[in-house]
């Protein structure tokens, strides 16, 4: 997997899993070792999906209405 | 001109429901001062504000008369050192305040309770930012007191005597939360006996103290020998009233040198010597009117905190000052106040309340993020004969905390079937304001449950406060308890995790349970189940172990004089407040933490290996044991296709009903102290994050480092859909009478569709809904997505959106980033 901030490569399981947008989705955030950026993260394909940025959707959205 | 183009901005305000915008709009001048004349004292996440700092003055006056008294028994000790911390400590008055008192030296500090844990000791020491200027003094300061109270601290003198295993399990820090000691407590109080005045209770003592001395002067017997115990409690307690009389005529004495001095202006003069007049009267006596009520209340609660680290604020503050309220506001001769008047008195008393502050170590700050504890404030309800007791204060206490906006205090409705529309519709008015409070408690539900689980008389259990964010405690002479016991807090998710790893931690990486077998090798889900039952007594019972003793040497290794001086049991019996012999009827409870995951991970498991044989329980270890690393699809498929609690799904309610009913029938044969069970209260306030790291993967689909489920009973955030009714339902096949003390169910509601009166009636009916079912509690968030995002990015211009996260509220900017993500992430419910 390649950091979309530092392109830092490595196997998924070396960016530390920090925690799940949903527990029903496979996107969480994992941490870059190199530049500490937060990456949102599909697990399912193990691709960084973008860098997680405060309020960012869909990190967080909720069900429901 | 002017007053049109304002009502306009208001109702814009309005429309946008930018509700903390309204409230500094219509609020009083008065009032919008004292709101922002005050230091955020919760931490921010884990990390408290810039420029808070720790109050040196209170430990080394305390250490200072403690040190002078070696050769006295601890609660006289502690009566002295207490008189010497209030004699001394430097006091002030807020410019426009009415109420006066503050827990600390100066208004930017908090206060340390030294007396707790030299491993906490070490931790402030340690804590950068918070050490007073010149930094470099106040750490030898600290060093010194650190050294002095090395070993003789509560939790230290405790660690002597709790079982070695227990101790390390304990300490772990992986299945319980809290420390069993007076440090960190929550103690009930009985307004009906303190509000005889100060005067009034050491006059009561002194005949006591007389009937002893005839008694150990006269004829020698067995039944003398326990009285010589009780003169030195005694006047300890002596001690403390005087001294707390002595610290109110401190403000007294510097209000009216202020007024005769300083003041220029004639109605802050006025003002200034009412808070004179006010504190020479209370607390030495009786209050006569709304002031002198509501300042006794604050002096009551500052002083104890002086004493001890009580982290919640269990009242009942309509029904105490509601009289008072009454005389002061309707017309008549004794009308003293306008409505708006006797709303800044009450406003103020909540911003007071807001001010208090007091060091948490990081654990208990990320279990209670944004707050300092919880300030739960319980109104409505019954009175002792079973009438309405809403009154005009439940009402001014409502309004006024849409106008202040403090997420502590937070209040707690107490609702039955009698409660006025008007005052329900108060109620609404504050979820719909976004303030995430009051709860809705059911009165009936929780008077009965008291009356099972503790024997209290009915007129007694009416009187019911919660004691912390939720446990319905009595305010009466038996019923007060006066010790939380923070330690039965369980992280109950280790109760599943453990029955899968045969007792094995690979967190703390310790054998911690019992090895109730290799769970590759259970052949069907009894065998599991019967895994998990183990593992939930052990939990149960070593939390309850340390409890127990922890309570029985708190007289004696911690002492509360001021708790005693306010307890009527402990001052007819000569005993400290929280020795458990001296009658008291107890409430105790074990707080439930990470509930849910137990169901889901049960149903999980039960479904998908054992009825659907799609996995084996070897593949299912392997997958947890690798933290679902590389098994998404799996992980999927045992979140989207086994059942979920909170969708009226009998398959999986039925287990948490089965689990509960096995808690029950353990919970009767644990035993406290005082002779009473532990019921289970399942509620997280913040732990669900704090857990995260701590609680492995899981078969609901969780792994190390998710959020747990938010609440008590709450479903999974985005596991719910089958909207609110299904989730009311689910609840209802709780027994909330025999089957706990509690169970806390958080909802979002949408604030767009619950505007105005159409809003207020689909409300009503979901309510009337969830007293049909039986249910005891439920709270409400009702704050948009888009605000919430909003906030992320610019905290600042949303630094007063309020949210509810579990048992309390907090400002949304002051709570974790996984935190706020994990309340974005609940079901947004649409009713009707």
């Amino acid at each position: 997997m390649r950091c979309v901030e530092c392109n830092y490569e490595a196997p998924v399981n070396k960016f530390r899993y920090l925690y799940n947008a949903r527990i029903d989705d496979s996107i969480s955030m994992r941490q870059c070792p190199k530049c500490m950026a937060w990456l949102i993260v599909d697990e399912f394909s193990g691709e960084v999906k973008q860098k997680a940025e405060s309020g960012e959707s869909p990190w967080g959205k909720s069900s429901g209405l | 001109m002017e007053e049109t183009a304002k009502k306009e901005e208001l109702g814009e305000l309005v429309e946008q429901q930018q509700w903390w915008r309204v409230a500094e709009k219509t609020r009083s001048k008065r009032l919008s001062y004292l709101r922002k004349a005050v230091w955020k004292k919760g931490a921010l996440g884990g990390v408290y504000t810039p420029g808070l700092k720790i109050c040196l003055e209170l430990p080394r006056l305390f250490t200072e008369a403690w040190r002078k008294n070696e050769d006295v028994p601890i609660m006289l000790r502690k009566a002295r050192a207490l008189a010497n911390v209030w004699e001394n400590i430097p006091i002030f008055i807020t410019d426009q305040a009415q109420l006066v008192g503050y827990l600390g030296s100066a208004p930017h500090t908090m206060v340390w309770h030294w007396q707790a844990a030299s491993m906490i000791n070490e931790e402030i020491y340690n804590e950068t930012g918070i050490i007073p200027e010149p930094e470099k003094e106040s750490l030898r300061l600290m060093a010194e007191l650190n050294d002095y109270w090395g070993g003789k601290t509560s939790l230290d003198l405790f660690t002597k005597v709790v079982d070695p295993e227990d101790g390390v399990k304990f300490m772990s820090g992986a299945i319980g939360w809290g420390t069993p000691s007076s440090a960190v407590t929550y103690a009930t109080r009985d307004f009906n006996f303190i509000f005889k005045g100060f005067e009034a209770i050491n006059d009561q003592i002194g005949r006591e103290l007389e009937k002893t001395e005839e008694m150990t002067q006269g004829t020698p017997s067995p039944e003398i020998i326990p009285y010589y115990e009780k003169f030195h409690k005694w006047e300890a307690m002596q001690i403390v009233l005087e001294a707390a009389i002595a610290y109110a005529g401190r403000y007294a004495r510097l209000a009216r040198i202020i007024a005769d001095n300083f003041e220029s202006d004639p109605k802050r003069r006025e003002e200034l010597l009412r808070i004179a007049e006010t504190c020479e009267r209370v607390p030495a006596r009786p209050p006569r009117n709304l002031q002198e009520s509501l300042q006794f209340d604050l002096f009551v609660n500052i002083l104890n905190r002086y004493e001890a680290g009580e982290f919640a604020w269990p009242s009942r503050p309509d029904y105490t000052h509601g009289s008072f309220y009454d005389r002061d506001v309707k017309a008549g001769v004794n009308k003293r106040l306008t409505e708006n008047e006797a709303l800044d008195l009450v406003g103020e008393f909540m911003i007071r309340a807001y001010d208090i502050g007091m060091f948490a170590p990081r654990w208990t700050r990320e279990g209670l993020q944004g707050i300092v504890g919880t300030w739960v404030w319980t109104i409505g309800g019954v009175d002792e004969d079973g009438n309405d007791a809403c009154n005009a204060m439940t009402v001014a206490l409502m309004k006024a905390a849409r106008l202040v906006r403090v997420a502590n205090p937070t209040l707690s409705f107490r609702w039955h079937p009698r409660v006025k529309d008007e005052v329900f519709r108060e109620v609404f008015e504050c979820i719909r304001h976004g303030l995430g409070y009051p709860n809705i408690r059911n009165d009936t539900v929780l008077i009965e449950n008291g009356m099972y689980w503790h024997g209290h008389p009915i007129k007694e259990m009416r009187t019911w406060v919660n004691q912390a964010c939720m446990s319905p405690c009595p305010t009466t002479k038996y019923g007060c308890q006066p010790f939380r016991m923070a330690s039965c807090t369980a992280n109950t998710a280790k109760m599943v995790e453990y029955a899968l790893s045969n007792g094995y931690d690979r967190v703390v990486n310790m054998q911690m349970g019992p090895k109730t077998g290799d769970s590759r090798k259970f052949k069907d889900f009894e065998e599991l189940f019967a895994a998990w039952v183990k593992q939930m007594e052990w939990i149960m019972n070593i939390l309850i172990r340390t409890v127990a003793l922890g309570r029985v040497k708190d007289p004696e290794f911690y002492s509360r004089p001021m708790l005693s001086a306010c307890y009527e049991r402990a001052v007819e019996t000569g005993t400290d407040a929280v020795d458990p012999s001296n009658g008291e009827r107890g409430n105790t409870w074990i707080t439930w933490f990470t509930w849910v995951e137990n169901v889901d991970s049960l149903a999980a498991v039960k479904k998908l290996v054992f009825d659907e044989k799609k996995y084996t329980m070897d593949q299912l270890i392997t997958a947890l044991e690798a933290n679902w690393d590389g098994d998404e699809e799996m992980r999927l498929d045992f979140v989207r296709n086994a059942p979920k609690w909170g969708n009226d799904d009998d398959y999986v309610d039925s287990i948490m009903v089965r689990c509960l009913k096995e808690i029950a029938r353990h919970s009767w044969e644990i035993k406290g102290p005082e002779g009473k069970p532990f019921p289970p209260l399942p509620e997280n306030v913040s732990g669900n994050i704090h857990y995260a790291n701590i609680v492995g993967a899981l078969p609901n689909g969780r792994r190390l480092g998710d959020a747990l489920y938010d609440g008590g009973v709450s479903p999974g955030p985005g596991l719910d859909r089958k909207g609110p009714t299904a989730v009311l339902k689910s609840v209802g096949k709780i027994d909330h009478i025999t089957q706990g003390r509690a169970f806390l169910l958080n909802q979002r509601l949408s604030p767009i569709q619950l505007a105005g009166d159409k809003g207020y009636n689909l409300w009503k009916s979901y309510m009337r809904t969830w007293d049909d079912l039986g249910n005891d509690h439920v709270q409400f968030n009702m704050v948009d997505d888009s605000t919430l995002r909003a906030a992320q990015k610019d905290p600042e211009k949303y630094s007063e959106v309020i949210v509810r996260v579990a048992g309390y509220s907090a400002h949304f900017v002051d709570i974790s980033r996984k935190t706020q993500d994990n309340i974005i992430q609940r079901t947004v419910q649409g009713l009707g």
